[in-house]
């Protein structure tokens, strides 16, 4: 079985992220939609290998049968393709239209004086959540890739410039660990995926979609050291220029133990994870074999 | 010194659940970090920050000095010995 490895990184080099902000300027997103989907996305399936992880997705997970499990498949990576340029589009400057469900409950975690942590995974297109979800009074602490390239991270400095959002980069020295117990011990929001195995090998298994998965301990372990309230954060694509947010609250008994408190939150994000990836079975976006199966 | 390394072995291992290592074979010198040491990782690190911070009233202020502070039980043990607030 492959490890569950993934670079992290915004495909394309400086000069495409450069000049495609520059064409989304001026051009529409379904232009871009329609060049990847005749000709990008059918490469890709030919030379990435992601090609097969998507199709016994769809077959063993969803229990698609083979043809639709081959169109999904396509339909994913166009899905994919369109998140990326959406993310570009936004360096843009363009707008989408997004509704947010349960936003009230955000609204009163930021109300609150003690921090709290937003917890993410690889499906829809988090990014955008990160300008919407935004609070005046409560410093967003976002833990992103160290190695992501530097006209992403330039671009998203421009976009975070003026609001209340603040980068952390996984470094491997570990000082982003102290920069994120810095943020919740200073009241403030630190988001992070919870689907991903990243720095820390150590991790929890649960039954996901009807096999069993691994999902990092990190993310739960931090939560659950100052048991602070824990929201999740899913953002999915509805239309072309269309997002939906879903905030819900992670419940935990606060008064167990901690083994037992990390196991009740990361019972709970799974639980939530899969009845939206239920919901849009096309928006995961984990290219690795996320599944202990043969 | 040598009652709060004690001390120290006991609460990270408590802390950590190390449950198959013994106090005996706690070396308070052996490397916290590593392959070579105890082998703990980085969430193992937030742990015991906040062990420092709720039985000793230390709170880390610089993030750079961590990785120095973390070395072995003992360069925790002296971090406490000199900024313990209880």
């Amino acid at each position: 079985m492959a490890e569950q490895v993934w670079a992290g990184t915004t495909y394309g080099n400086e000069w495409m992220h450069k000049w495609l902000i520059r064409m989304l300027r001026y051009i529409d997103v379904r232009i871009l939609y329609l060049f990847l989907a005749v000709f990008i996305i059918p490469v890709c399936l030919v030379v990435n290998p992601s090609r097969g992880i998507a199709y016994r997705y769809f077959r063993r997970r969803i229990g698609y049968g083979r043809l639709k499990s081959a169109w999904k498949t396509y339909v994913n990576h166009c899905l994919f393709g369109q998140v990326v340029v959406d993310k570009f589009a936004m360096y843009a400057g363009k707008k989408f239209k997004i509704e947010i469900e349960g936003y009230d409950k955000f609204i009163e975690l930021t109300k609150h004086q003690e921090g709290f942590v937003q917890l993410s995974a690889h499906i829809g297109n988090y990014e955008i959540a990160g300008y919407t979800l935004v609070c005046r009074d409560k410093r967003m602490n976002a833990l992103v890739f160290a190695g992501e390239k530097a006209s992403v991270m330039r671009n998203r400095d421009k976009m975070f410039a003026g609001t209340n959002i603040n980068m952390i980069a996984i470094q491997p020295d570990m000082s982003h660990l102290f920069e994120i117990d810095q943020a919740l011990q200073d009241g403030e929001i630190v988001s992070m995926p919870a689907d991903r195995i990243n720095g820390s090998p150590k991790f929890l298994e649960h039954d996901f979609l009807g096999a069993k998965a691994k999902f990092p301990l990190g993310p739960f372990s931090v939560a659950t050291i100052r048991a602070l309230d824990v929201l999740t954060v899913n953002v999915l694509k509805t239309s072309a220029t269309g997002y939906k947010i879903y905030v819900t609250p992670l419940p935990y008994d606060k008064s167990a133990t901690r083994q037992e408190q990390i196991r009740q939150l990361s019972k709970a994000y799974v639980a939530e994870l899969e009845k939206r990836v239920k919901q849009y079975p096309e928006q995961w976006y984990n290219y690795f074999e996320f599944w202990q199966e043969g | 010194m040598e009652q709060l390394i004690k001390d120290l072995k006991l609460q990270i291992k408590n802390a950590l659940n190390l449950e198959e290592l013994s106090l005996e074979e706690f070396d308070e010198n052996a490397p916290l970090f590593g392959d070579e040491g105890i082998g703990l990782d980085s969430i193992d690190i937030l742990e015991i920050i906040v062990l420092l911070e709720k039985e000793y009233g230390i709170r880390l202020a610089n993030p750079k000095e961590g990785k120095a502070i973390f070395q072995s039980v003992k360069t925790i043990a002296e971090y406490v010995q000199a900024n313990r607030k209880k």
